[in-house]
């Protein structure tokens, strides 16, 4: 059942449209997550959603009521911060409980609803503490339990994690994972970050210059991007512009080799690329597979991964591969095969 | 070894910065007590202090200065608070508008005020109460600068939007975003801006003496006409009273460090 949804949602700001045409029906419990680069209007969404922004046209229902015109404090929308937003002069508890006080709820009723979110976050302890005493990823889980606190319909956290270090924030991710799993709370998540948005996320909504690009969930934004954005800013991804040979078929040519696409639209005589991850590419020859031949340019060790990158007819190609002790890395210069599967590639 | 080379051209120009402030300072508090002929004594302060036109100035600036804190405060907090949220491309022109008492000389200011509200249709000097009314409005405005880069100072500190954004989502109106979470956070930077605007009134003397009020400004300029001794002990009191407000702000910032302020 649909929990809230955006309804042909247009914002523009003088004559610089920041959101146009956004619509999306977001199910009770669904994590969805904006993931676009810096100003496609992600977070001009999700305020909207908040109520900090108006929308120019276009209608915000949650739970069925048209929520477009309603002011902020009357929503019941959990919010958390890039920049924390924790109060500065009150305590860790005062922090969490100041919308339940707000809400008028009783001294005892406040007490134990923060005892439980400081248990859910695990900060039973630091309850006395002022924000300054705290780390960013602490800050970050407190303003995280006083949004959860209100009990609000709807949590929209807007880049929490940006502001973290690596590891912080790898762990925070997961934790905010389980907790929006255990409270089975309707959430929207903004990030820039596609590892984040993939790990987290039921569904991806990805946008580009205030448009939605794609909706999917994870696996289908990532293995069947829609657009040439999608497949570009979702992970890396090579693509060859080349010549179709037999359009029926989706056989293409890249210089002399001919590669056969597993799925294609339409084709005519206008140029097309090719898409395949480089995670798809293995080095070898394989018989029933597309295979292209070149010779390296570089190779880069990125730890559990070795990129190669070589030049096919002109071209450069990027593979990655395991950096597995009984594989033999090329070394730039040499020729090297590669093969990858036809289902592994599309046209665009 | 110390290798650190002194700066004689620091410590000069200190010296002689301190010797212009201080010396002055030294020689009118010296002439206040040598009131008795040949011996050191508190006299002319007994005699300031025992003085009923002494208490009554003081007691008229007192409670002047307060009820100008108050309003500037009710003045300034929401306004700074609203052009840092709404409208932050005004800030040139409210800065402009804000130093305007610096720029127009205060005898100026004084007969406009006059002017505009000795006639009809407001006619506010009719009356001392409605006069006092004047005389406040008036030191709103000459305490303005401070009390407006205090508070925006204060502003500065903090995440304005985010805090309010925050406190929105948890069901705050607006009266209760600026009561529970801006007002609280910007308590050093009003208090900073409430004890200058203080020492600013305490020590004023052109619209009190125009508008011929009892305060403690032209009390002072009719002792100096008139005596020696008392003027100097006076002047000495109105520094000592700078000095403890100069001191009670550092005192309370000392309570509130930047890191408590932006709670990063």
């Amino acid at each position: 059942m649909t929990h809230l949804e955006l309804i042909h949602i247009h914002k523009s700001f003088g004559s610089t449209v920041a959101v146009e045409d956004f619509n999306l029906s977001v199910r009770q419990g669904e994590f969805v997550s904006f993931l676009g680069p810096s100003g496609c209007g992600k977070t001009t969404t999700l305020r909207m959603i908040a109520g900090f922004e108006l929308p120019s046209s276009g209608t915000i229902m949650l739970d069925g009521k048209d929520l477009t015109y309603t002011p902020p404090n009357k929503r019941n929308v959990g919010m958390v911060f890039q920049s924390y937003a924790l109060f500065p002069h009150m305590t860790v508890a005062q922090n969490v409980g100041y919308g339940l006080k707000i809400a008028g709820q009783s001294k005892s009723q406040i007490a134990a609803r923060v005892e439980e979110m400081l248990s859910l976050i695990q900060m039973e302890a630091f309850a006395n503490r002022y924000p300054h005493q705290l780390s960013g990823g602490q800050q970050q889980r407190v303003a995280l339990a006083r949004a959860l606190a209100i009990r609000p319909k709807v949590l929209l956290l807007d880049e929490p994690l940006s502001a973290l270090d690596a590891k912080i924030r790898l762990e925070l991710r997961q934790e905010i994972r389980r907790i929006q799993q255990q409270l089975g709370i309707t959430t929207v998540y903004v990030t820039h970050d596609q590892e984040e948005a993939l790990s987290l996320s039921d569904r991806i909504v990805v946008m580009n210059q205030g448009k939605i690009e794609q909706i999917g969930t994870p696996t289908e934004i990532y293995n069947e991007p829609a657009t040439e954005f999608v497949a570009q800013f979702v992970g890396y991804i090579n693509l060859l512009p080349v010549k179709v040979v037999t359009p029926s078929e989706g056989v293409v040519r890249l210089g002399n080799q001919l590669i056969r696409a597993g799925r294609f639209g339409h084709l005519n005589d206008k140029p097309v690329r090719l898409a395949v991850r480089p995670e798809e590419l293995k080095s070898g020859f394989a018989e029933g597979a597309n295979n292209l031949s070149g010779r390296v340019e570089s190779v880069t060790y990125l730890g559990s991964i070795i990129r190669i990158r070589m030049e096919v007819e002109g071209h450069l190609l990027t593979l990655d591969m395991f950096n597995e002790r009984r594989f033999t890395v090329p070394k730039a210069g040499e020729s090297l095969s590669v093969h990858f599967p036809i289902e592994a590639c599309w046209l665009l | 070894m110390n290798t650190k080379r002194v700066n004689w051209w620091a410590i000069f120009w200190g010296i002689l910065a301190i010797l212009y402030f201080f010396l002055p300072m030294y020689g009118t508090l010296d002439f206040s007590l040598r009131m008795k002929r040949g011996e050191i004594s508190l006299m002319a302060y007994e005699i300031v202090f025992s003085d009923p036109r002494f208490w009554e100035g003081f007691r008229y600036s007192t409670i002047m200065a307060l009820i100008t804190i108050a309003v500037s405060a009710l003045i300034f907090v929401p306004t700074v608070y609203w052009m840092h949220l709404k409208v932050p491309q005004a800030r040139p022109l409210v800065e402009l508008v804000t130093i305007l008492p610096f720029i127009i000389p205060p005898i100026v200011y004084v007969f406009g005020l006059i002017r505009t509200f000795s006639r009809p249709p407001l006619q506010l000097t009719r009356t001392p109460f409605t006069t006092d009314i004047l005389i406040v409005t008036g030191y709103v405005v000459i305490s303005m600068p401070y009390m407006f880069r205090a508070v925006d100072a204060g502003m500065r500190a903090i995440d304005v939007r985010s805090l309010t954004e925050a406190a929105q989502s948890l069901g705050s109106n607006w009266f209760q975003v600026l009561a529970y979470v801006i007002i609280p956070n910007l308590r050093i930077a009003i208090l900073s801006g409430a004890l200058i605007c203080f020492a600013t009134v305490m020590g004023e003397l052109i619209l009190a003496s125009f508008l011929v009020r009892p305060a403690l400004g032209p009390y002072m300029a009719l002792l100096g006409l008139t005596k020696a001794y008392e003027p100097a002990a006076l002047a000495i009191i109105s520094y000592a009273l700078t000095w403890f407000s100069l001191g009670l702000i550092q005192l309370v910032s000392r309570g509130g460090t930047a890191q408590q302020l932006t709670g990063r």
